[in-house]
């Protein structure tokens, strides 16, 4: 009973990837790709999410135009990146650089998704990728901010993504004027 | 630097995007369209919390029931009014920390929309109140149940191919995956290895908060499985589920009809997880309280502690026949006693009776 209904799901979760890629309708679009995001949340449903390579969506997502596809995209990554294989898939995938594009989106629930991310994309081999300075000037930045999720987040980053002489040479740069772009929100059209 | 008593969570509140209640989606087309009618939303474990908002409290001073309300799902660790925060006229807002993120999802999910004393309660997390401690914790045990949740899917796999044929093909996959799970598991811990040990049981969470008819009907057999690991809530609420039943009470219940009707959609959406009629629940307790005490009176002489004169009184000794709401009490007693023993309490005290006055 348990096979068959885990089938259904595949088949459900297939319909909303179909869906997606054929309505031109972006209300549907949103629609789905939030529904996608909230699946994502589920562990039972990694499985199927890795098959349907939406990981891959939702990274096509960050560079959309539309906020909105942006946040959902980077919830379900936020949500994905929990699970190891989906982490590796996303890494494999260019995601560092993408997730690290969106730390200058206007919207705090995409900064936020995007800071969990990095923080689930850290491995041995992908360390130096996120512990980036620009990455660290960006989130001791957001540590100053009036926010205090974004401030609280950005701590628990700095705190244990990298070390302390990192955090410290970042600081440097910054009084240094070599500061970098990353993170500062991109101004209205 | 993340200590509990952050002077930030007693500043005035702020009011911010994701507490609003958003619209309503009406535009899906059927075979997405859930039993609930939900919003376009995607939710993180950043917009999660234990900490909740309650809004839509009338102010006609029911902060305890809405507490022992809270409390069934979980044991509350502190709460207060935000009197600042602005509410609509005659209601009151209220912050709830409970101590265990699952709690509050639960009580998000049963409270939020539902009335409670003839108005209707808006639920909402508020992440903006957690320490940076909080944070990370929450996102350490959410990274572990999720590691968790992958091993036991890859253990199930095994097993079934296991079961299947031929062992040998079985184990190579298993070998690799376990081999791909354990760098993870290392590096998560670095510099925290410490705090496993005060986490070796993360309760296996529910279900996200969003919920599909079409995927707890499947699944409802695992459902179970995983909900019993929840500890105090699921249990409680399974002891009492059969007793409403037969309790001649019903027509009490059928007084409150809409309520029953919420519960019944409620239950009917999971299978384990049942809320239980606030009033069925109370007459229960109280009928529980009653039997525990008339035994004990039987006890007394069975007991065989040597009598001694008059005993001092004791501290009084609050039974709620319920873990969660033990455990709620002792927690905010504790905190009472913390708070007495400073001297100048009085403006609190004050400000609190001020606000009962409607």
């Amino acid at each position: 009973m348990w096979k068959k209904s885990s089938s259904d799901r595949f088949e459900y979760l297939q319909t909303l990837v179909t869906e997606f890629q054929d309505t031109d309708s972006d209300e549907a679009k949103e629609q789905v790709l939030a529904n996608l995001a909230n699946f994502a949340y589920d562990p039972k449903n990694m499985e199927y999410l890795r098959e349907l390579q939406v990981a891959d969506l939702f990274l096509d997502m960050l560079t959309e135009e539309n906020e909105n596809f942006v946040e959902f995209g980077m919830g379900g990554l936020c949500n994905l990146s929990m699970d190891p294989e989906c982490r590796d898939i996303i890494l494999q995938s260019g995601g560092i650089a993408l997730v690290t594009n969106r730390l200058s989106s206007r919207r705090e629930e995409t900064i936020l998704s995007a800071i969990t991310t990095l923080m689930n994309l850290r491995t041995p081999s992908s360390r130096s990728e996120i512990t980036d300075p620009a990455i660290l000037q960006c989130m001791l930045r957001f540590s100053l901010s009036e926010s205090p999720r974004l401030r609280n987040l950005a701590a628990v980053f700095l705190q244990d993504c990298c070390s302390e002489e990192q955090v410290a040479r970042a600081e440097q740069q910054m009084q240094g004027q070599q500061q970098t772009a990353v993170g500062i929100p991109l101004p209205k059209d | 630097m993340a200590g509990n008593n952050n002077p930030g969570c007693w500043a005035v509140p702020e009011v911010y995007k994701h507490h609003e209640q958003r619209k309503v989606c009406i535009s899906r087309p059927k075979y997405r369209d859930g039993r609930k009618a939900k919003s376009v939303k995607v939710y993180t474990i950043n917009l999660e919390s234990r900490y909740l908002m309650v809004q839509g409290v009338p102010a006609i001073g029911v902060m305890t029931e809405l507490i022992q309300l809270c409390a069934l799902y979980g044991a509350v660790e502190e709460y207060r009014p935000l009197d600042e925060y602005p509410a609509e006229e005659f209601t009151e807002v209220y912050l709830v920390k409970f101590q265990k993120l699952t709690s509050a999802r639960a009580a998000k999910r049963h409270m939020d929309e539902k009335s409670f004393y003839g108005g209707v309660l808006h639920v909402c997390y508020v992440p903006e109140y957690e320490t940076v401690e909080d944070t990370r914790l929450k996102l350490q045990d959410r990274r572990r149940y999720i590691i968790r949740a992958a091993q036991n899917k890859a253990r199930e796999k095994e097993q079934e191919q296991a079961v299947s044929e031929e062992p040998t093909p079985s184990d190579t996959t298993s070998e690799k995956i376990s081999a791909r799970h354990e760098p993870t598991s290392d590096c998560d811990n670095t510099g925290e290895s410490s705090n496993m040990g005060h986490f070796p049981s993360f309760p296996l969470l529910p279900l996200p908060p969003w919920e599909h008819p079409y995927y707890r009907h499947g699944n409802q057999h695992r459902t179970v499985t995983t909900e019993d690991k929840m500890g105090t809530l699921h249990n409680v609420i399974m002891d009492k589920k059969q007793q409403p039943a037969q309790s001649p009470s019903s027509s009490q219940i059928s007084s409150h009809t809409d309520r029953g009707t919420e519960h019944r959609l409620a239950s009917s959406q999971s299978s384990a997880v049942r809320f239980v009629p606030r009033n069925a629940h109370l007459e229960n307790r109280k009928r529980k309280k009653e039997e525990v005490a008339e035994h004990s009176l039987t006890d007394v002489a069975g007991k065989n502690e040597p009598l001694i004169g008059p005993k001092l009184p004791d501290e009084p000794k609050l039974e709620m026949e319920d873990e969660s709401l033990n455990t709620t009490v002792s927690l905010i007693r504790n905190t009472m006693k913390q708070v007495e023993s400073v001297p100048d309490l009085k403006p609190v005290e004050k400000k609190m009776k001020q606000r009962r006055r409607i």
